[in-house]
Order: structure tokens, then C-alpha cells, then sequence
């Protein structure tokens, strides 16, 4: 390791700042340099530096095996000053939203947030601050890593996507968006990388709230009408969060007199908390709630879908949502042993279940992929809410998996979308013919995400493992697992289904910068899922165990020995690889005879592909469609039932505060 | 005989299409798969698609329509299999020769193996004509093989 | 670890020669209740024999992928189980094996594989939560997720576990297509459904999956046999008296729809199972 000795010499600070600023400035460059060589390279450039800031964090972590942690240096600027400054500036961007588009929810929401924002300020200023500002620990390492890593990636692969987006709406260079598009973009990677290494909840909040705001612009990039309403329920539902997040500053200032995550984690919390402290958790639930798109408000993360792919794919994988679930991971041990962390498993566990049901009726494929990200956060809120080490383990996977395998899915159909000008399913029926590339991709993909031996998998397997004590939430893991099985089968079947004669299709061209990326997240999907067991004892276990040397009682190294992960999962992936692979290389996939499909003897070519001949004696092309099963699952028919009971879910959060 | 052979022998799939019978046969046909006669003894099961079927037995005469429908199911049948010819009608034509829509028997359109007279032919001989079929989809695998090597 | 291996090396030699055997059984049981003499007991051997002998012939290169990862997973679920390991795993391994055979049948543009695979996936959705519950009983009763913590077991599961004989013996009619479940698929040809999923698979390729019955019927009388692990003889006979039950059911029913399907094992099933695990979590000794 004495390569690497150097690193160790590197602040946490300056880590910080490239972590968080660079971003920024090289989104500044490109807003203000507008060609079209400079965009692309310095928008390459940025994603690399992050990428290299991201593995230097990771190594030195990785070396010194301690949270890196530094104080700011209280002389050099009044920081307080400048993050109180921040926020307030925040807020006045949101209240000229609010009035330029005339959101009269947005207003009123906003100005609460500023009641809220104000009055934590003047009561709680006084808190008193040694603890450090910058803390990166093994949670923050994985978050670091998934922000920027993935994060550079959809970013590089918006430069062509955006290119084509904007060609296909026939606006030209001299008036194109991109240059603060990418700039939206950029701030955002450093916003979230922000929001994951700094304590001061005062600045996390800041990054929280730029967030929010530049999820607003990216979802609203395409000025329709659509785009502003739902980037406006968007804007509104963030912000309602961020009234959750000042409330618990404002508690904790003044019942904890400290802002700093690390204090707050190290006092008496769990069941020794006070009923203040427990209700400032609850108002932070509440905002994760609100930031990871649970139901009930689930609703703001179907509209981004309007939203160019890029968007959505940054969005869904590595930010956005993710600081949610990062925020009550973060604050786990907290509430460690509380009826809090009950009602939290069973409200995660609830809307797991509800949108893997509505799921099963969807034809959008974006649609399908939204509800699928929505489904998986509740799965780690659920991990999280049991509060036990294998669950937190099974959460710290899914987020690595999911942003993998949900990243690779955005940006696949990405590219169909531009291929085939669709995003529903069914026009992707025998896709595998046209796009032979990009659907081994996309089905990679999906399988990654549904299928053993890949990671998602065995996450979710160690979760229902972790969940045996809570049975209400275990039930509904168990069938939420199951239900997710139907829609990603069902879209996979469609994408496979293929005409006659298709035994080996014309493979596509794909641009380098759609190729690169997708073939980078592939094969980490795959690599990643085949590295399950040193991913989790070199990055899962030292996250987990540093959270649970905060939990009272559970000192002195945690266990996470499972019948799930004591599964040879190696010789699994062995034998699955053979079978995909050995048919193909003893080339018995390639038929002796190519045939079509059994139509009663009445098959024919038509113009239109395979069909038939009717009793009619007419020529008729075969058509079929999926089976979505509408009456029934049907988000008019199930929508609302399921908003309520999330709704009181969440009242039963304040009921479990009461009561302990 | 090797170990595929008899295999092959003790498991005839078998698809019955009728191309244009007067349903006689058919119910000789199908008189096969009853208790009485109980064909499944010897393996053989009506298995309705011809991706899984190994021998084809053919009642009635084939006419202008059903003439594509019986070479397409043939075609999708794989390799080895056989054609059997089920009545007077699948052999010649028989009462409906000469008939304005008629082309003949089924070996105007398709190779046919063994013919099975009879108008209607008993399930005993239908079951005989399926043996000899098996026996000659034998040979012609064996005759392929040894031109194979 | 080494002794694991080799059982699980043996189960997977011997099963199919104990699985062809069964179904021949199946059969000729089968035969006789239609007062029909039935087939020898081999046949089921000659069927996949004569199979694989055929002609290779596909509508496309992916059939072949999904019926050798269909096989694949009966395999391995198979050697799990007599490795002792994780059910859970080995539920989701089964699971897999069942979506690439989906998959293989949406794969061709074909009415009736098409047909099939859509009602497939509802039958694996009625069934799964039924297999889950099975195995989180288990879990109740032995703190762990793993086969071989049965057999640390005083009493046998079915005395604790009743309700779950039934909703095994119901996942074994479902997983082998026995009536009145066969709503995706059957052994014999349908009208409507001709083969159902099966219908665009042929020769090697049916083999295949034929073959994959074989180690799916062992591995599903497995499970029973557990039920009853302190005498391993007599969960035998627990696992083919359901098989036979399975059998004379398919008998004497005939196909509901697949609404039916799903709701029966939704509501009946599951309640089963919810019954008996409120009960467990009640009595049970608790985990750890
Ligand atoms: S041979 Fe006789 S019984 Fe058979 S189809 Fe012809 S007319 Fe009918």
C-alpha cells in the first residue's frame, strides 16, 4: 500500500472541493463557451475529474480505514452566515418560480419552508460547532462513488442524446439549450455529491435544496405544457420535503444544540431520545419520503418521465431519489429500536408492493422503469426501517445495484427512443430484430435487475432474510418480489419476440458516446454482481459496522452471516454462465432448419410480417399484443386507495413518535 | 439396433390432419386413442402440433384449400418422419375423385409412406399402417446416415 | 463441505432415472383411472431419447439458450437442496429457470407459445408467494434459511406445518401443469392452447425441457419429503401420497381459467399459508 501513502496526504477538504465545486465550474465553462468542441470536451473533462476524485476518495478510504473528517476553518468566513445566505437565496429563486408561473401551491409551500428556514435560524444560532464539517465515511465513500461514477457517465452520454433530442425538436446550435442543460447538470452532480460528505445539517439542507431546484429545471427543460406542470409538482412536493428538513434543523438546534450529524448520532438516541429528537427524525423521514418519490408522493417522479432520458436516468439512479434513502440510512442508527423504525419498514414495505402492482399494468416503458426505481427505494426505506445489520447491508447493495442496472435501463431506452420513436413496450415488440445491440443490452439489463445470481437479487433475498422479525413487512417483501417479476418478464418477452427468419439480425450502429456508456454499465452490472462478496466485505460491511458501533448494545462488530450470502453465489453464476454459454459455442443454437411459428398450417409471409391465411381466404398479418391486465391493476382503479393508506402511513409515523 | 432406434420406435408422436374426409376415418382415427384400442400402449400420443409430431397420418381427400395447409404442417415437422394415408379418399381421392375442387390423394402434394385402404380402414389396420410407417422412417434415417459417412 | 458436494453430485446422476420412473408411474396410473392399460414404464425414457434425436429445428437462436438456463436451474435448485443450502436462493434459482422458459416462449412471434407464456406468468405469480411463505415457516421453526437446519429439528415440520402439505401439493399440480391448473400448458394437446408454451419448442429442444421435468418432480417431492425429515421414509410417502393425490386431481377435474387459478391460490392458498404462519409466530420458537 505504500503507493498509495501519498494520497493520505490529500485534505478532505480539497477532496471536498473538487467533489463538490469542480462540477460547477466546469458546467460554468461550458454555459459560457458556447461551441460545440468545447461542450463536449469540457463536459468529458468534468466527468473524468469526478470519476478520478470519486476513486481517490474511495483509495484512500480504502487505505486508511478511518472516516476522513475536517473542520473548516472557522476564521477564514462567517460559514453560518454564508449557508443561512445560501438557503434564503434558494427559497427567493423558488418564490420567483412561484410567481412567474403562477403556482399558487409552490408560493404557498415556500413561503412556509421560509417561516420555517427563519425561525430556525434565529432560534438555534447559537449552537455551538466543533464537530467537523466534512465527514466521509464508508457510506458517503459508496455514495461518492455512485454520484459521480454513474453520474459522469449519463452525463457523457447526454452530449449525443441531447444533440438528437434538440435535432429532432428542429432547434438549431445558435439556439439550443444544452449549454444550461449540461450546466443544470453538472451543478447538480456537485450539489449531491455535497449533500453525502458534508455534516452540518445546515449544509446538507443547502445541497438538499439545490437539488430540488435543479430537478425543477432539468424536468422542465422542454418548456410544454406538461413539462412545466409536473415539474412544477415537482418543485412543490420537494419543497413541502424541505419544510420537513428545516423543521428538524430548527428541533435539533434547539433541543440537541448541535447541527453536526456526527454529535447528533453520538448522543443519546433510539429509545432514549427525547420526543422532540424523535419528532425531528420523523420530519426528516418525511422529507426522505417526499426526496425518494415514496407514495404518496410518488406522483412527481412519474411527470419527470417528461423530461429528456439523460434527465431521467440522473434522476433514478444516482441522484435525486437516492439522497433520500442516503439521508435515512444516515440516520439509522437514530432510530435503531423504535416504533419509528417499524412504521418506516412497513411505509417503505407499502410502497414496494403498491407500484410493483401498478407496474404490472404499464405499457410506457419510462413509465415502467419510474415505478420500478419507486418500488426499489421503498424496498431500501423497508431495509433501512428494520434497522438490523443484514438489512442495512441489503441497502447499501440495492443502492450500488439499482444505480447500476437503473442507469444502463434510462439510458437503453434512450437510445430505442430515438431509434424507434417510442417509449411503449409494445412498439418494441421484436426489437431484438432491429436492434439487436442495444436490446441484448436493455435485456441484460432487466435481468439484472430481476434475476439470480446479479446483485438486486441477492439483495432483496438478504432483505426478506432481515425481515422475518417485522411479518407485516416481510409479507409484503415477499409479495412485492413477486410481482416484480411480472412486469419485467412481461416487457422482456416483448422485446424478444422476434419474426421467423431472425436467427442472426444486421447488429446496429450505435454512436461511441451511446456505446461507451452502455457497455461501461454493463459490464458493470455484471462484473459488479460476480464481485458481490469482496463489494461486501471490503465496502458493505466496514458502512454497516461503522453504523452500528452507534447503536447502544450492538458495539463490538456486527454480524452479518447469512443464509443467503452463505450461498456459494460463485458456483450459481459458474453454472448459469455455462449454460448461456455452452449452447452457443457448440453452436446447437444455430438450427438445422429455420421455421415459423405454428398457425394450424395456415402461416404466410405477408407484407407486414408472419400471418395467416383466414377462413375467409384473406391474407392477414399476425398481430399480438402483451397482456397488462388494466381492469385490474389499474392505476385509475388503485391509485387513490393506495395514496390514502400511504398517507396515513405516514400520520401513523407521527402516532409512533408519540407512543416511543 | 441402437438405443435411439428404439426409442424411436416405442414413441411415435403422431398429427392427424383431416384434408377434406367425410369424418369416417376420422373416427376410425380416433377410435385408436379410446380404451378399446388404447394406442398409448405403444407410446404413441395424438399430440396436435407438428413441431412435436414424428408421423403424419392424413384422412381424406386433398382438395385446392387444403393442400397448402397439409404441406405446411409436413414442412414444420422435423426430421425423421413419416406420412401415412388414411382411407380410400387420402389413397386416391376415392368417392370424391374427379370432384371439381379435387387434386388426388396425398401424394399428389406430399411423399407418402404407407397407404392404409379402406373406406373407412379399421383402427387395427390404422395402427398397423403407423408400425409400418415407423419401420420405413427407420430405414430411410439408417440409408441417410450410411450416404452421411 | 466435500460430503455435500458428492450428495449433491449423486442427486443429480440419480434423479432423472427416479424422475422418468414417476412419471411413467404418472402415466400408467393416469391410463388406468380412463380404464386404459397406459404406456410402459419407461416411456417417458424413450420420449426424451427419441427427441434429442431429432432434427434440430428453431425459430430462432434464443430457444436454445432458454431451455439449456431452464435445465440449468432444475439442476442446480436440485443440488442446493441436497447441498443443504439456502431455500430461499433455491426458490428464486427455480424462479429464474421458469422466466428464461417464459422468455423462450415469448420469443416466437406464435399465437399459442405467446398464449402460453403470458398465462405461464401467472401461474408463477400464483404460486411463488405460496413457495416464499413455505419457506419463511421453516425459517420460524429453525432460525435459518438453510435446508440442512431442518434436519436440526425434534418434530417434524408437517406437524407444526400443515397447512403447508396442501399448499405444496397445490404448487406441484400448478408447476406441473396438472389439472385444473394446466391453464398455460399441459401434456396433452388443448384446442385452444395447442401446447401452450411448449408449442414452438421442438426436438433437442423439448428434450430439454422434458428432461428439466424430470429434476423439477424430484425436487418438488423433495420439498415434502422434508416435511417429514426425522424419518425420511416416511416423507417419502408423505411426498408421493401428494403426488398421487396430484394425479387422481388432474383426473378427475378439468381446466379452470386462469383467473380462478389466480384467485383460488391468492385466497385459499394464502390464507393457508397466512393461517399457519400467524400460528407459528404465535407458538413457534422464535428466531434468534
Ligand atoms: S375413405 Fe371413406 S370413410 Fe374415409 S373419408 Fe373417404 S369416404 Fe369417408
Amino acid at each position: 500500500m505504500g503507493l498509495l501513502e501519498p494520497l493520505l496526504k490529500i485534505s478532505p477538504l480539497t477532496l471536498a472541493a473538487v467533489l463538490v465545486f469542480s462540477p460547477a465550474l466546469f458546467g460554468v465553462v461550458v454555459f459560457a463557451v458556447r461551441t460545440k468542441w468545447s461542450r463536449k470536451g469540457v463536459v468529458t473533462v468534468a466527468g473524468w475529474v469526478l470519476t478520478l476524485a470519486a476513486i481517490t476518495v474511495f483509495a484512500i478510504a480504502f487505505v486508511s480505514r478511518t472516516a476522513l473528517s475536517a473542520t473548516l476553518p472557522a476564521q477564514a468566513a462567517p460559514w453560518s452566515m454564508i449557508v443561512a445566505g445560501g438557503d434564503l437565496a434558494l427559497l427567493a429563486a423558488i418564490l420567483v418560480i412561484a410567481v412567474r408561473f403562477r403556482s399558487a401551491m409552490v408560493l404557498v409551500v415556500a413561503l412556509v419552508q421560509l417561516a420555517v428556514v427563519l425561525y430556525a435560524e434565529l432560534t438555534g444560532g447559537h449552537a455551538a460547532d466543533a464537530a467537523p464539517a466534512v465527514f466521509i465515511d464508508w457510506l458517503s465513500v459508496v455514495m461518492v462513488m455512485i454520484v459521480s461514477v454513474i453520474g459522469s457517465i449519463i452525463v457523457v452520454y447526454g452530449l449525443p442524446y441531447m444533440k438528437e433530442h434538440e435535432r429532432h425538436l428542429g432547434i438549431d446550435e445558435a439556439g439550443s439549450h444544452r449549454p444550461g442543460f449540461f450546466l443544470t447538470m453538472l451543478v447538480f452532480l456537485g450539489a449531491m455529491n455535497g449533500l453525502v460528505i458534508f455534516d452540518d445539517l445546515r449544509f446538507v439542507f443547502f445541497f438538499w435544496e439545490v437539488t430540488t431546484l435543479c430537478s425543477f429545471l432539468l424536468i422542465r427543460h422542454d418548456a410544454t405544457e406538461l413539462a412545466n406542470t409536473n415539474a412544477l409538482r415537482a418543485l412543490w412536493m420537494n419543497t413541502l420535503g424541505g419544510v420537513g428538513f428545516a423543521a428538524a434543523i430548527a428541533l435539533f438546534g434547539a433541543h440537541a444544540h448541535t447541527y453536526s450529524v456526527q454529535a447528533l448520532l453520538h448522543s443519546p438516541m433510539g429509545a432514549a431520545a427525547s420526543l422532540p429528537i424523535l419528532a425531528a427524525l420523523a420530519c426528516l423521514m418525511f422529507a426522505a419520503f417526499t426526496k425518494s418519490a415514496q407514495m404518496p408522493f410518488h406522483s412527481w417522479l412519474l411527470g419527470a418521465m417528461v423530461a429528456p432520458t439523460p434527465v431521467s436516468a440522473l434522476l433514478h439512479s444516482s441522484t435525486m431519489v437516492k439522497a433520500g434513502v442516503y439521508l435515512l440510512m444516515r440516520f439509522a442508527p437514530a432510530f435503531h429500536g423504535t416504533q419509528l423504525s417499524n412504521v418506516l419498514a412497513i411505509a417503505g414495505g407499502f410502497t414496494f408492493v403498491a407500484t410493483a402492482f401498478l407496474a404490472i399494468g404499464q405499457t410506457n416503458a419510462k413509465k415502467i422503469l419510474a415505478y420500478s426505481t419507486i418500488s426499489n427505494l421503498g424496498l431500501i426505506i423497508a431495509c433501512t426501517g428494520l434497522n438490523r445489520p443484514l438489512a442495512l447491508a441489503a441497502a447499501v447493495m440495492l443502492l450500488i445495484f439499482h444505480a447500476i442496472s437503473k442507469g444502463l435501463l434510462f439510458m437503453a431506452c434512450g437510445v430505442v427512443e430515438h431509434g424507434i420513436h417510442s417509449r411503449d413496450i409494445e412498439d418494441m415488440q421484436g426489437l431484438v430484430n432491429r436492434m439487436p445491440l442495444t436490446t441484448l443490452i436493455m435485456v441484460i439489463g432487466i435481468l439484472s435487475m430481476l434475476l439470480p445470481p446479479f446483485g438486486v437479487l441477492i439483495a432483496k433475498l438478504a432483505a426478506i432474510e432481515a425481515s422475518v422479525h417485522l411479518p407485516l413487512a416481510m409479507g409484503m417483501l415477499v409479495i412485492g418480489s413477486t410481482l416484480t417479476v411480472a412486469f419485467w418478464t412481461k416487457w422482456t418477452g416483448r422485446l424478444l419476440t422476434s419474426e421467423p427468419g431472425a436467427v442472426h439480425p444486421k447488429i446496429e450502429h450505435l454512436h461511441v458516446m451511446y456505446f461507451v456508456p452502455l457497455v461501461l454499465l454493463t459490464v458493470g452490472a455484471v462484473a459488479f454482481s460476480l464481485a458481490v462478496f469482496p463489494l461486501l466485505t471490503e465496502l458493505v460491511e466496514p458502512a454497516v459496522t461503522q453504523y452500528y458501533a452507534l447503536v447502544p448494545g450492538a458495539a463490538g462488530g456486527v454480524d452479518l452471516s447469512s443464509d443467503v450470502l452463505a450461498v456459494p453465489w460463485m458456483l450459481v453464476f459458474g453454472f448459469m454462465a455455462t449454460a448461456v454459454v455452452v449452447p452457443v459455442l457448440v453452436a446447437r443454437t444455430r438450427p438445422d432448419e429455420e421455421v415459423g411459428a405454428y398457425m394450424c398450417g395456415e402461416q404466410i409471409e405477408t407484407p407486414n410480417g408472419s400471418g395467416f391465411i383466414t377462413a375467409a381466404e384473406q391474407s392477414c398479418a399476425l398481430s399480438i399484443r402483451g397482456h397488462y391486465f388494466e381492469r385490474y391493476v389499474g392505476e385509475e382503479t388503485h391509485g387513490l386507495w393506495m395514496t390514502v393508506v400511504a398517507a396515513l402511513l405516514m400520520a401513523a409515523m407521527l402516532g409512533a413518535v408519540a407512543l416511543r | 439396433m441402437g438405443l435411439i432406434d428404439i426409442a424411436r420406435s416405442k414413441s411415435p408422436w403422431i398429427l392427424h390432419f383431416d384434408a377434406g374426409a367425410c369424418n369416417g376415418c376420422d373416427i376410425e382415427l380416433l377410435a385408436c386413442l379410446t380404451p378399446v384400442y388404447d394406442v398409448e400402449r405403444f407410446g404413441i400420443i395424438n399430440i396436435g402440433n407438428p413441431k412435436h409430431a414424428d408421423v403424419l397420418l392424413v384422412t381424406g381427400t386433398v382438395n385446392k384449400r387444403s393442400a397448402r395447409v397439409l404441406r405446411n404442417l409436413y414442412d414444420q415437422m422435423p426430421e425423421p418422419k413419416a406420412v401415412v394415408a388414411i382411407g380410400a379418399c387420402a389413397l386416391s381421392g376415392g368417392v370424391f375423385h374427379q370432384c371439381y375442387n379435387i387434386l388426388g390423394g396425398v401424394d399428389s402434394v406430399l411423399p407418402v409412406d404407407v397407404y392404409v385402404p379402406g373406406c373407412a380402414p379399421k383402427p387395427e389396420a390404422i395402427i398397423e399402417g403407423v408400425v409400418m410407417a415407423l419401420g420405413k422412417m427407420q430405414e430411410r434415417e439408417h440409408a441417410r446416415k450410411r450416404g452421411a459417412a | 463441505m466435500m460430503a455435500e458436494y458428492l450428495a449433491a453430485l449423486a442427486a443429480v446422476l440419480v434423479a432423472p432415472f427416479i424422475g422418468g420412473v414417476l412419471m411413467g408411474i404418472d402415466r400408467i396410473v393416469s391410463a388406468r383411472l380412463q380404464s386404459r392399460q397406459g404406456p410402459p414404464l419407461f416411456q417417458p425414457f424413450y420420449d426424451i431419447l427419441k427427441l434429442f434425436a431429432k432434427r434440430r429445428m428453431a425459430a430462432n437462436t434464443f430457444q436454445m439458450i432458454s431451455v439449456s438456463v431452464y435445465l440449468a436451474s432444475m439442476v442446480l435448485s436440485l443440488a442446493l437442496l441436497f447441498m443443504g443450502q439456502d431455500l430461499l436462493v433455491l426458490l428464486f434459482i427455480l424462479a429464474l429457470g421458469n422466466i428464461m422458459l417464459i422468455l423462450g416462449g415469448f420469443s416466437v412471434k406464435s399465437p399459442y407459445s405467446q398464449l402460453g407464456s403470458q398465462r405461464e406468468v401467472i401461474v408463477l405469480l400464483a404460486y411463488e408467494p405460496l413457495l416464499v411463505c413455505m419457506v419463511v415457516g421453516t425459517y420460524i421453526m429453525t432460525g435459518s434459511f438453510s435446508a440442512a437446519s431442518i434436519f436440526g429439528l425434534e418434530r417434524p415440520l408437517a406437524l407444526s406445518m400443515p397447512a403447508f402439505v396442501i399448499t405444496q401439493a397445490l404448487v406441484m399440480a400448478m408447476k406441473l401443469h396438472k389439472s385444473p391448473f394446466d391453464v398455460s400448458a399441459s401434456h396433452h394437446a388443448h384446442q385452444e392452447l395447442v401446447r401452450g408454451i411448449y408449442t414452438e419448442f421442438s426436438g433437442p429442444q423439448m428434450a430439454v425441457i422434458e428432461l428439466a421435468h424430470l429434476y423439477e418432480l424430484v425436487l418438488l417431492l423433495g420439498f415434502i419429503a422434508l416435511f417429514w425429515h426425522t424419518n425420511l421414509g416416511i416423507g417419502i410417502a408423505l411426498a408421493l401420497a401428494c403426488y398421487g393425490a396430484v394425479i387422481v386431481l388432474d383426473n378427475i377435474s378439468a381446466r379452470m381459467t386462469t383467473r380462478w387459478m389466480f384467485g383460488f391460490t391468492w385466497s385459499f392458498g394464502l390464507a393457508l399459508a397466512a393461517a399457519n404462519l400467524a400460528a407459528l409466530y404465535a407458538t413457534g420458537p422464535l428466531p434468534r
